[in-house]
């Protein structure tokens, strides 16, 4: 397969000549890192500040009825 | 490979779909744009009507006509300069005008893009009169005609279906589904034509027309309602920015942390799948995909995964919003709820319209008359959500670079350059937010905000906005439909390899995002209301 026929998914169709390679992508998870537990931390406190400052400044947030 | 270290920030300008759809919509937008000049060359477009085949007795032809009246050239309508030359243009000439110059634009983005021409015009032929035929077909007072359309036609009561033009899309879906699903060689043929990215993101600009004429539109009615109108979408503009925001920070590492800890898949495909689902499908997987550097196969498999949940949402969602929650109560928070769930910009803004004509034709409905929505006001409302979600691939992209570079991997020697956002971007996003930003101009610039004296630019703004926010965005969005059925095969969710691919993203999406979507949306956008445009 070409590599524009591969990016171009949606018009492909089957995938099955990759089957090998889509199980080596689902398997094998490595070990749970502590970056992962800040990445993911931080996301979500980054979301609360988000949300803090959306819900006081929108005026059509929540806060203002 | 492409060697992606020498470019430039134009490199794709002429090669990408993305830009074509900025070129093909802002050249239309142009070519409207002149009717303020006193040149009409939009008119042309030829625009569907709801019809029996045969009036019954003592009916009038007004909302209801006969086959032989079902379509006509918007110019005939709209048009202050040559109303006489598009009537008589007739319902099978406006069609051909469109053909032939639909099929010109976009062989030249074609040819371009470096696709099969002989393939490419074949396609598009077979799709453009497969797309009008459905159109006509979905058009039937059967399927699209409301209680108000009987009355004003003087029909008598009979059952209709009432879905208004949301019928021709989920007729113009359900043909593409067949075709993709029983006719594989015949949907292999068509797929080079078959674009809904390409066609969607044009349909998105011409979108941006429609909300930026929304207020001339509402100006027509009062002036008062013209400044209402175009409050209301620069409330959706900012409300949709932080919603977008919060939302999107929820939903990745939310993703992640399902894919990674309950489904103990690894870092690269969990990363590729919490953006896929979480921010805008296939170009999000494909950019997360470069950025962690993971297999292609896992980007292909996730975009796969993305199109076909995007289109069980699509026929899921508008009519659960609609009939269920939050009804027409609070339309726009399922607007704004349905852009941050559903993960491509086609099935999304599709959704949007389909919703768009399903709660317009039930407010209508249930208040006899009394409440009408002006259309498009729910469709941008989703859409909005979206395009802010859209601008954030870039941004997102270029931060999980950075993370699997410097920390996660910690590629010696490596650097990114701040130059992956601008690659990264969506650039139909430019031509939405231009032709938008342009008519809002034209309306408190010399449309002084819907005064008198500004009427009369107001009105030649509206005979070049009309034929491409209606006819053309709708013509591009039943394309749309018709496109992502052809190239939706549902046989790949059976595919074995999709097995553990197809729980994330049914547990992550129905348990995840689409509950905290509609809680976010609530959050920013409840309360907000649609002016009423019937007459009082």
């Amino acid at each position: 397969m070409q590599e524009e026929e591969k990016k171009e998914i949606s018009g492909t169709g089957s995938l099955t000549g990759e089957a090998l390679e889509a199980e080596d992508v689902l398997a094998g998870a490595e070990p749970w890192d502590p970056i992962e537990t800040k990445l993911v931390v931080w996301s979500f406190i980054a979301a609360l500040i988000a949300l803090i400052i959306g819900l006081l400044v929108v005026p059509t947030s929540i806060f203002f009825h | 490979m492409t060697d992606l270290s020498n470019r430039k920030w134009y490199t794709g300008m002429t090669t990408q779909e993305d830009w074509w759809a900025v070129w093909l919509g802002l050249g239309f937008f142009c070519l409207g744009l002149l009717t303020l000049a006193g040149v009409d060359l939009v008119g042309w477009i030829a625009y569907p009507k709801k019809w029996v085949f045969s009036l019954p007795e003592g009916a009038v032809a007004k909302k209801i006509v006969t086959p032989d009246k079902a379509f006509y050239a918007l110019g005939g309508k709209y048009s202050i300069t040559a109303k006489g030359f598009y009537k008589s243009l007739g319902p099978i000439g406006s069609i051909l005008v469109t053909y032939l110059v639909f099929t010109v634009a976009t062989t030249i983005g074609a040819y371009f893009m470096k696709w099969n021409i002989k393939r490419y015009i074949t396609g598009w032929t077979i799709i453009f009169f497969l797309t009008y035929l459905v159109w006509f077909i979905g058009h039937h007072a059967f399927f699209a005609a409301t209680a108000v359309d009987l009355k004003k036609s003087k029909f008598p009561d009979m059952f209709t279906l009432s879905l208004g033009g949301g019928a021709s899309f989920i007729l113009a879906l359900i043909v593409g589904l067949i075709i993709g699903n029983f006719f594989k060689g015949f949907a292999s043929y068509l797929s080079t034509a078959a674009k809904p990215e390409w066609f969607i993101k044009t349909a998105i600009v011409f979108l941006g027309v429609k909300v930026g004429y929304l207020p001339i539109k509402a100006a027509a009615s009062s002036a008062k309602l013209g400044k209402e109108v175009a409050g209301l979408t620069g409330e959706l503009f900012i409300a949709g920015a932080a919603a977008t925001v919060v939302a999107y920070l929820i939903f990745w590492p939310g993703v992640y942390l399902i894919s990674r800890k309950i489904f103990k898949l690894p870092r690269k495909t969990a990363a590729v799948l919490g953006s896929g689902i979480s921010i805008c499908g296939v170009s999000a997987a494909v950019a997360t995909g470069g950025a962690v550097r993971a297999k292609p196969v896992v980007s292909i498999m996730v975009s796969a995964l993305v199109v076909v949940w995007a289109v069980i949402e699509l026929i899921i969602l508008p009519g659960f919003f609609t009939h269920v929650w939050p009804r027409t109560d609070d339309p726009l928070v399922a607007g704004a709820a349905m852009g941050m769930s559903v993960k491509t910009d086609g099935a999304d803004a599709a959704a949007g319209e389909l919703m768009d004509e399903f709660m317009r034709t039930k407010i209508e409905r249930d208040t006899h008359g009394a409440v009408q929505w002006p259309e498009g006001i729910i469709t941008v409302s989703a859409v909005m959500t979206k395009i802010w979600i859209d601008m954030f691939i870039g941004l997102w992209a270029f931060i999980l670079a950075l993370l699997w570079v410097y920390r996660i991997e910690r590629r010696p020697g490596e650097r990114v350059m701040a130059s992956e956002v601008w690659h990264r971007f969506p650039k139909f996003v430019l031509g939405y937010f231009a032709a938008w930003f342009i008519y809002l101009a034209i309306f408190f610039g010399p449309g002084h905000a819907g005064a008198p004296e500004g009427m009369d630019v107001l009105k030649a703004a509206t005979a070049g906005a009309v034929p491409v926010e209606k006819g053309m965005r709708k013509f591009f969005f039943m394309l749309t439909f018709m496109s992502l059925g052809i190239i939706t095969d549902f046989k790949k969710l059976r595919e074995a390899q999709f097995g553990k691919m197809v729980w994330v993203y049914f547990v992550a999406l129905f348990l995840f995002i689409i509950p905290v979507a509609i809680l976010i949306a609530y959050i920013f956008h409840h309360g907000m209301q649609i002016p009423n445009i019937a007459p009082q």
